[in-house]
C-alpha cells in the first residue's frame, strides 16, 4: 500500500498523471489517503498542486466511462444542483456549480456566454459533466492537502516523503520560469500595456482597470515606484500623494504587503483594456507571459544576428 | 429674504432632508455585516469602514454628519469596521450598474459640456480626447441626466432583468431595482448562491451579459443555418438582433459594418424575401453573402442585444453602492427603489424628487432644458430665475448656479 501511494505521487511528479491501476481495490482505495498524507507532509505548495491535478486527470479518465446515473450520484456528493435530461444535452447544471469549476478552463466553449443556459441551468454533455466533476475533485484534493499533519510520521514513511521531495526538486528546476531582466524592455510590451503606456505619456485618460494593469505590469517587470509615479504626472487628475499611495500599494509596500500582478488577458478583455491580439497574444494568457515570451524571442534573434555577423 | 451662500445652503437643505426623512432610510439586509461610507458635504472627505448594529444608529449618523453621498458594501464582512485586509470577507451580493455614460444614446449627449483647462474653449457632447483648439489634454466635463439618456438606461435595465430571470433563473423577489439618483439604474441581486460567487465567476457573468467572447458557432450559427427568433438565451438574442438589424438597416449602415457593396445590394434587393423566410424556418441563407458577411451581421446583432453594464462594478466583490432613499450629491435627487413590475412606467424625474415646497432665486450660469416632476425648466444662460426648491438644488448640486435668495411658500 505504501508502495502504491509512493507510485501515485511519483507518477504525478514525472508525468502529471496517475496512470497505473492496481488490481487490488483495497490497496487502490487505501493508498489514496496515504498518498494525500505524504504529499501534505512535503509542505510544498507546488507539489500539492501538481498532485491534485494528476489525481483529477485520473478521476476524469475514470468518470468519462461512467453512466449518467453514476455521474449524477457523484455530483450529488459535492452538492451539485444537477439534473439528468433527455433532450439535446445529457445534463442541466446550476450556473453557480458550473462557474465554480469552469472558470479555470481556457477553451472558449467553457465560457458561460458560449453555453446554452435556460432558467439558471447550463446544458452539458456527459463528457463535459465528467470534466467539471474532475475539476471539483481537484479542488477537493487541494483542500485536503492543506490540512496540517499533527503527528509525527513513522520513519519508513518519512523516508518516502524525503525521496519524493528530492525527486520533485530535481524536476522542478526544469519547470521554473526564466528570471526577469533588470531593465525594462519597452519593445517587449504586449499591445495592451503598450497602448496604456502611450496613452499615459500623452496625458490621455485611462480607466481604473487600465491604470491597475499598467502599474502592476511595470512594477512586476522591475520599474521602481518613483518611476511609475512620474509616469502618471501628465494626467489631468494627477495627485502625487494619492498616486504614490496607490502605486506603493500595488508594489506590496502597504496594507496587506501583497505584491499585485496584472489581471489575466481575459479579464482585460472583459473591461475593454485589450486592444486586440497579435501573434504572440494567441499563445499566452497573461500580459507578463507575453513579456517573457517576447524577451525570449528577442534574445534568440539577437544571438542569431550576432552569430551571423560573426560568421 | 436674505442673502445666502451657496455651499451652506446645500448643506442646510441636505440636513433638513435627513432630519425629516431619516425614517424612510431602510437598512440593507444583515446591516451588522456591511461596511458603510459617507462623503461629507462640508469637509469633503470620505468616512469609510463604518459599521452599524441597527438602523437607528445609521439614521442618527446621517442626521449628524450630513453626507453628500452615502454608500454601503455589497459585501458581508465578519468585522466591517476593520481595514480591508482584516475585514473577513464572507460573501457579496451581485450588483449591476447601468449608467448613461456607458450607453450610446440617441440624444448624443448634446446636453453635456466640456471645457479646456488650458485655453478655456468649451464644447457640447461627450468630451473629446484633446482640445480641438489648443490641443490641450486637460478637459473638464459636466454631464446631465436627460430624459433620453434615462430612457436608454431604463431599456438596458429591462433587458438585463429579462436575462436575469429567463437565463439565470432568478426570481423577482431576489432582484432589487433602483434609480441611482443621477444617470442610471442599479440592479441588485441577493441570494445565498450568488453571495458565494468569486471574482472570476462574476467576470463570466459580466461576459455573458455584455456578450464578450461570444462565438456564434456555439449558438447554432453555421453555414446556412442559425437559431430561431423565439429561442431562449443568446440563441434567440442573436436571431432577433440579426433580424432587427436586417429589417431596419440603411444601405450605409450595412456598409459600415464592413459588408461588400455586392452583398449590400443583394441584401437590399432580397430583404423582403429574407425576412419572410425567417418566419418559416429557412433563414440564414442569402445569395452572395458568405460566412464572413453573416459573421459581421451577427456581430452587430450581439452588440445591439448586449446589455450595457459597468463591467467593473459587477466584478468588484468589495464594491460600495449608494444606499436607497439617500441623496445623490450631484443632483439632490434620491436613490429610489423601483417596484419590480413598475419599471416600464417608472418616471425617475418624478419619483426621485426629494424636496417639496418653497422656491429659490438663483443666478444660473448655464443649464440645458430639463424636466423635474411635471415642469420643464430652462435652457438658461447667465440669468436670474426663481425655481421650485428641487429644481434649484438640482442646478446648485451641478454647480450650474448660485443662490440669490430663498423664499418660503407653503
Amino acid at each position: 500500500m505504501l508502495n502504491r501511494a509512493e507510485k501515485r505521487i511519483e507518477e504525478a511528479i514525472l508525468y502529471a498523471l496517475v496512470i497505473e491501476q492496481q488490481r487490488n481495490d483495497e490497496i487502490e482505495i487505501l493508498s489514496f489517503p496515504v498518498a494525500v498524507m505524504m504529499v501534505s507532509a512535503t509542505n510544498d505548495p507546488f507539489l500539492k498542486r501538481r498532485y491534485a491535478l494528476a489525481e483529477s486527470k485520473r478521476a476524469y479518465n475514470l468518470l468519462k466511462q461512467e453512466n449518467k446515473e453514476k455521474i449524477t450520484q457523484l455530483a450529488a456528493t459535492f452538492n451539485w444542483r444537477i439534473e439528468s435530461t433527455k433532450t439535446v444535452a445529457d445534463f442541466a447544471l446550476h450556473f453557480a456549480d458550473f462557474l465554480r469549476n469552469a472558470t479555470g478552463f481556457h477553451e472558449t466553449k467553457w465560457k458561460l456566454v458560449n453555453r446554452t443556459m435556460l432558467n439558471g441551468e447550463v446544458y452539458l454533455t456527459r463528457d463535459e459533466a465528467a470534466r467539471l466533476l474532475a475539476e471539483e475533485v481537484r479542488g477537493h484534493i487541494e483542500k485536503k492537502l492543506e490540512t496540517k499533519i499533527g503527528l509525527e510520521l513513522p520513519q519508513n514513511v518519512e523516508n518516502i516523503v524525503e525521496r519524493l521531495k528530492q525527486l520533485f526538486a530535481s524536476r522542478k528546476g526544469k519547470m521554473r520560469l526564466e528570471e526577469m531582466p533588470r531593465e525594462i524592455v519597452l519593445d517587449a510590451f504586449p499591445p495592451c500595456i503598450r497602448q496604456l503606456y502611450n496613452n499615459i505619456l500623452s496625458g490621455r485618460h485611462i480607466s481604473h482597470v487600465g491604470r491597475f494593469a499598467l502599474t502592476s505590469f511595470l512594477i512586476n517587470s522591475g520599474m521602481t515606484v518613483d518611476n511609475v509615479v512620474d509616469l502618471f504626472r501628465s494626467l489631468s487628475d494627477f495627485n502625487e500623494r494619492m498616486t504614490r499611495y496607490q502605486v506603493e500599494h500595488v508594489a506590496g509596500g502597504r496594507g496587506s504587503r501583497t505584491k499585485y500582478v496584472p489581471p489575466r488577458c481575459d479579464t482585460l478583455r472583459t473591461h475593454g483594456v485589450c486592444p486586440g491580439m497579435d501573434e504572440i497574444c494567441r499563445r499566452i494568457r497573461h500580459p507578463l507571459g507575453y513579456y517573457r515570451r517576447k524577451l525570449r524571442i528577442m534574445k534568440t534573434t539577437t544571438t542569431e544576428a550576432q552569430a551571423t555577423q560573426r560568421a | 429674504m436674505k442673502k445666502i451662500e451657496t455651499q451652506p445652503f446645500i448643506q442646510e437643505k441636505f440636513a433638513e432632508y435627513y432630519r425629516q426623512n431619516s425614517g424612510s432610510i431602510e437598512p440593507p439586509s444583515s446591516i451588522e455585516r456591511r461596511e458603510f461610507a459617507f462623503l461629507l458635504l462640508k469637509e469633503k472627505i470620505m468616512l469609510r469602514h463604518k459599521g452599524f448594529k441597527s438602523v437607528d444608529e445609521l439614521r442618527n449618523m446621517l442626521i449628524n454628519v450630513i453626507p453628500s453621498h452615502v454608500y454601503y458594501s455589497t459585501a458581508y464582512y465578519e468585522k466591517p469596521e476593520e481595514e480591508m485586509d482584516a475585514k473577513g470577507w464572507l460573501g457579496a451580493d451581485l450588483s449591476f450598474d447601468i449608467d448613461a455614460d456607458h450607453i450610446q444614446t440617441p440624444c448624443n449627449k448634446q446636453h453635456d459640456t466640456w471645457s479646456c483647462n488650458n485655453c478655456g474653449k468649451t464644447g457640447r457632447g461627450a468630451s473629446p480626447e484633446t482640445c480641438p483648439k489648443c490641443g490641450g489634454q486637460k478637459l473638464d466635463d459636466k454631464s446631465w441626466p436627460c430624459e433620453v439618456c434615462l430612457e436608454s438606461a431604463k431599456e438596458e435595465t429591462m433587458k438585463l432583468i429579462d436575462a436575469l430571470i429567463e437565463d439565470f433563473g432568478l426570481t423577482p423577489q431576489e432582484i432589487n431595482i433602483a434609480f441611482s439618483g443621477h444617470r442610471g439604474y442599479h440592479v441588485h441581486v441577493e441570494n445565498q448562491t450568488v453571495q458565494n460567487l468569486d471574482q472570476s465567476a462574476r467576470k463570466e457573468i459580466v461576459d455573458y451579459i455584455v456578450g464578450i467572447g461570444l462565438e456564434p458557432k456555439f449558438h447554432g450559427v453555421e453555414m446556412g443555418r442559425g437559431p430561431n427568433l423565439e429561442e431562449a438565451g443568446w440563441r434567440g438574442r442573436i436571431a432577433r438582433g440579426t433580424y432587427d438589424f436586417l429589417l431596419n438597416a440603411t444601405e450605409r449602415q450595412l456598409e459600415e459594418i464592413g459588408l461588400k457593396k455586392s452583398v449590400v445590394n443583394s441584401l437590399i434587393n432580397q430583404r423582403e424575401g429574407i425576412l419572410k423566410s425567417w418566419k418559416s424556418g429557412g433563414p440564414w441563407r442569402l445569395k452572395g453573402a458568405g460566412p464572413e458577411s453573416w459573421k459581421k451581421m451577427v456581430q452587430k446583432a450581439v452588440e445591439r442585444q448586449s446589455m450595457k453594464i459597468d463591467t467593473v462594478v459587477t466584478t468588484d466583490i468589495h464594491r460600495l453602492i449608494r444606499l436607497a432613499n439617500t441623496l445623490h450629491g450631484k443632483t439632490g435627487l434620491k436613490k429610489t427603489r423601483v417596484p419590480f413590475g413598475d419599471i416600464e412606467r417608472f418616471d425617475p424625474l418624478k419619483s426621485a424628487l426629494a424636496f417639496k415646497g418653497g422656491t429659490v432665486k438663483l443666478a444660473v450660469i448655464e443649464a440645458p432644458e430639463f424636466r423635474l416632476g411635471d415642469e420643464r425648466f430652462g435652457p438658461y444662460k447667465n440669468e436670474e430665475v426663481e425655481l421650485p426648491t428641487a429644481a434649484a438644488l438640482f442646478l446648485l448640486c451641478k454647480s450650474a448656479a448660485q443662490v440669490k435668495e430663498e423664499h418660503w411658500r407653503v
